[in-house]
């Protein structure tokens, strides 16, 4: 407060930038997007989202989305809780392994997993329909993946571990001894669960659901493949379109307000209900944590787990190797059909690819340098109250959180493609969506880092003799080091997979791998999907164990 | 070897006064202690001497340096001052050497072998000698308040400030490390600060102690004079244990108090004042009920409600005759009393202490 207005040093220019570029940053393409929305050719309009709110085929993709995110919503508890309570609490087998098969559907790219199961459930050549057919003689596709409850399950499929995330680490914290503690006044083990556990873990649940909902709203890659096939549009598909020949920007301008509007309202409701009823994270200080026996009911539990598992990874991952090793992936994998003619081409001889494999790399290292620099100081500047308006910068630098990729690429978009700063076109524009969107996630790895580092630390080496910025280099750098390496893997992570922004801000010279998979769904080459999905999920496994052993726990943890 | 001078600090959190024109003069060598309960700005007053916080208004002077004021503050690296932190603030990355090693580095003239020379002589003070290559981590709480001793002595800093530097140590070694930081203050004779809310501590350690209140101090004195001749019920009650009576001055030395009248300490006090005594439990005697005591001593008769045997002394509870007033006293393990019986006390004048803030 006072106190970092006063004693500001030869380092506060440092803070005060670092500060600056946030406010750029964010400020200038949503200013943009809300003037661009009601600019008209006579001065300020309404007429954009009359024209937006009138349509009848947008007010359809408006309905469509709402009923994808609400069973999305719904899908995820359904699916998520049940598998944290049964890891968390109970001795169904393989806990461990169902754990870091959560983990994996949780940082699969879902358009990857999409592509996957259009492979497998496609109504024609769809593996599992083929198989149907053999099986059953029917003509029949049994399974058609190009419709909303197939948009609507391949969707689940990847967002149900946020509800996961949510009600395993909640589950975590509640000790068992009160529990217990209701039991010994005389509830049996129905009424422990109705009036203890379940009312402590709503919260989570309700944000849980909460949090799908938001995924699937902001959601692109699977809607463009599942539902346009299927001949209906979302909102994030529908923005895209606008983008198209020729290109209605006000339009899209227009449409993502209420988007953006939907999705911060939702974050604040999230908010409230965690805030309000915080008890459930603070309850359980060092109790223990009691394993409930499932008797009988063990291997069944373990059954259904594998289910989720299954269409989660090893049907998807299964359908992947096989389309990336195999001349034609909808034939039997035998050895006429086995090549690595898809990884050569891939990587060697069609250009697309190759350079859209050097472009995400660029892009990834670049944005999570910078990221993880950015978000580094900004936390420090947070966590030290160096600059007047430090809360200012921690809720912008959040702030992301709440623009969906498509509508930041809108925001871009109008903000970059006129002076002073004409990016479009450019890595640059990719490189600041990218910075921009993965900042949230960055800025929480970081902030938990330096409250993690006490102050006096600090103060201990000033005292001796040393400045502010050699206490940063000497003490608080290395200290932070491990948590600052996390940060730089989250963002790198969240760039490499990144599809919805990059969708509207690419040229043909910047396609990054993401959008190059998209294209090459139109030319029907699975084989190099398959093997550049393979690419994208090998860098994100590599990634998420330098988290690990950075943070020494796993990724889905609690933070502390 | 330069003084501390502080002279009218002010400094508010918002409308919270954190400290309220506190003014505070350190001789140089003297060892003062802040004594204070939790929130009197005892630790907020450390921080601003040492330069991590910047005052209202006030100043802060090391001997002829001005280092605090509003206008200006010299940073903390600035100062030549060292410090103890409650949490002893060890760099966990660091090894014990390189901990105690650091200071060195922004010290002119002190190259790399008076370094390792510096270190392992500080260490050996410290009783740390061989633990050289060790981290924090790996240390007792007691050893890691010795790096934290070591870390800051081994600078020669001008100015030492401590920062309850005790209060994370089980009991034992606290009374310990209390006479050992004593013995290096006596071998180094550094001008130290020491805040504190312990005031056995601060007795034991202190040349002189500053009683804060709200930002305040109070009453500054060596231990004998806050605890003998407290100024303020604040003082009187917040250094050890008393029996605080209401009442009015009836001569300069005397003091009614109800129906009854005590002989106190003589003040000057102009009769009629509202005043308070304070008399500390064990100043109290107790005796056989006695109809004609001798001249010049307070003699009260009443009756034990409650006797407490302790150990090393019993303490009771005496509701006094004639009045509503229950006295604590506390005697030696010897005669013991039971409750119901009647008993006299005796107190001598010298040690009813007559408080004019009674006011509050």
């Amino acid at each position: 407060m006072r106190l970092g207005a006063r004693a500001l040093d030869r380092s506060a220019v440092v803070w005060v930038g670092a500060a600056l570029a946030l406010v750029v940053l964010m400020a200038l393409p949503l200013g943009w997007l809300v003037a661009l929305s009601v600019s008209g050719e006579q001065g300020a309009t309404l007429a954009h989202y009359r024209a937006v709110l009138g349509d009848l085929a947008l007010r359809k993709a408006v309905w469509n989305t709402i009923v994808l995110a609400f069973w999305v919503g719904l899908g995820s508890v359904a699916v998520g809780a049940p598998l944290a309570w049964l890891t968390a609490r109970t001795d169904v087998p393989g806990r461990g392994v169902i754990r870091t098969l959560v983990l994996a559907s949780f940082v699969t790219p879902p358009f990857l997993g999409a592509f996957a199961w259009v492979m497998l459930a496609g109504p024609n050549a769809g593996l599992l329909n083929k198989l149907w057919r053999g099986a059953t003689g029917s003509e029949d596709a049994l399974l058609n993946i190009f419709s909303m409850p197939g948009l609507i399950f391949v969707v689940t499929t990847y967002t149900f571990p946020y509800v996961y995330i949510m009600i395993a680490n909640t589950l975590a914290l509640i000790a068992s001894d009160l529990e217990e503690a209701a039991a010994i006044l005389g509830a049996g083990r129905f009424a422990v669960a109705l009036t203890v556990t379940l009312p402590m873990v709503l919260p989570a649940l309700v944000s849980g659901f909460i949090l799908a909902v938001l995924q699937a709203l902001a959601l692109f890659g699977s809607p463009a493949i599942l539902s346009l096939p299927a001949g209906f549009h979302t909102i994030t598909t529908q923005i895209w379109t606008f983008f198209h020949f020729p290109p209605k920007i006000e339009m899209a301008a227009a449409f993502s307000i209420p988007l953006l509007l939907a999705t911060a309202l939702l974050l604040l409701v999230q908010k409230r209900i965690l805030g309000r009823r915080g008890y459930a994270a603070i309850g359980g200080k060092g109790g223990q944590r009691r394993t409930i026996a499932l008797g009988r009911w063990r291997w069944p539990a373990f059954g259904a787990c594998l289910v989720v598992m299954a269409c989660a990874i090893f049907l998807p991952y299964g359908i992947l190797a096989k389309a990336a090793l195999s001349r034609a992936w909808a034939q039997p994998l035998t050895w006429d059909n086995l090549t690595l003619a898809n990884f050569t081409f891939t990587f060697f001889e069609y250009g697309a690819t190759r350079d859209a494999i050097v472009n995400t790399l660029e892009l990834g290292v670049a944005t999570a340098t910078v990221g993880a620099g950015l978000v580094a100081l900004l936390a420090y500047i947070t966590s030290r109250r160096l600059v007047l308006g430090h809360r200012l910068v921690g809720f912008l630098a959040l702030a992301p959180v709440v623009i969906p990729g498509v509508v930041l690429a809108v925001a871009l978009f109008i903000a970059y493609t006129r002076p002073p700063l004409l990016l479009y076109g450019t890595l640059a524009i990719l490189f600041i969506a990218y910075l921009t969107k993965e900042m949230p996630v960055g800025y929480a790895q970081s902030d938990a880092t330096f409250r993690g580092i006490p102050p006096e630390l600090e103060d201990a080496g000033r005292i001796l003799g040393a400045g502010r910025l050699r206490i940063l280099r000497d003490v608080t750098a290395p200290l932070a080091r491990s948590g600052i390496i996390a940060a730089w893997c989250f963002i790198f992570i969240g760039v490499i997979r990144e599809l919805s922004a990059s969708i509207i801000l690419f040229t043909p010279t910047t396609k990054v791998m993401s959008v190059v998979i998209f294209d090459l769904k139109e030319e029907g080459q699975f084989g190099a999907i398959a093997v550049l999905g393979l690419v994208m999920l090998a860098l994100t496994f590599v990634t998420v164990a330098v988290v690990q052993a950075a943070l020494g726990r796993d990724v889905l943890g609690v933070r502390e | 070897m330069p003084g501390v001078s502080i002279r009218g600090l002010t400094l508010r959190y918002g409308d919270l006064a954190a400290v309220e024109g506190l003014s505070l003069e350190v001789a140089p060598g003297e060892l003062v202690a802040l004594l204070g309960p939790s929130g009197c700005g005892k630790t907020t007053t450390l921080r601003l001497v040492a330069g991590f916080l910047t005052p209202e208004s006030g100043e802060i002077w090391v001997g002829d340096r001005c280092l605090s004021s509003s206008a200006s503050v010299v940073p903390p690296e600035q100062r030549r001052m060292a410090m103890i932190f409650q949490s002893y603030a060890l760099w966990p990355h660091m090894t014990v050497a390189q901990n105690v090693a650091y200071g060195l580095r922004f010290k002119s003239g002190v190259g790399r072998s008076d370094r390792i020379r510096r270190v392992s002589e500080m260490l050996r003070v410290v009783q740390l000698a061989g633990y050289e290559a060790r981290y924090p981590g790996e240390l007792s709480g007691g050893q890691q308040q010795r790096v934290a001793v070591a870390r800051a002595l081994v600078v020669e800093p001008e100015i030492l400030l401590l920062d309850e530097p005790l209060s994370n140590l089980d009991a034992n070694l606290r009374e310990e490390m209390r006479f050992e930081i004593r013995r290096l203050h006596e071998a180094f004779g550094i001008t130290t600060l020491y805040v504190t809310h312990d005031q056995a501590e601060a007795m034991v350690i202190s040349d002189r102690i500053a009683v804060l209140e709200r930002g305040r101090v109070v009453q500054t004195g060596t231990g004998d004079e806050v605890f003998g001749r407290p100024r303020t019920r604040f003082v009187a009650e917040f250094i050890g244990r008393t029996n605080l009576l209401d009442g009015v001055a009836a001569a300069s030395d005397t003091v009614t108090v109800g129906r009854l009248r005590f002989r106190v300490a003589g003040t000057g006090v102009a009769p009629g004042t509202r005043v308070a005594v304070s008399i500390r439990p064990h100043a109290i005697a107790l005796t056989e009920p006695v109809d004609h005591p001798a001249p010049g001593v307070n003699a009260l008769r009443g009756t034990v409600k409650r006797a407490s045997f302790l150990g090393d002394s019993v303490d009771y509870e005496i509701a006094l005759a004639d009045s509503d007033i229950v006295l604590r006293v506390v005697t030696p393990v010897g005669q013991r009393r039971r409750a119901g019986e009647s008993v006299g006390l005796q107190i001598d004048p010298a040690a009813c202490i007559m408080l004019t803030d009674a006011g509050a």
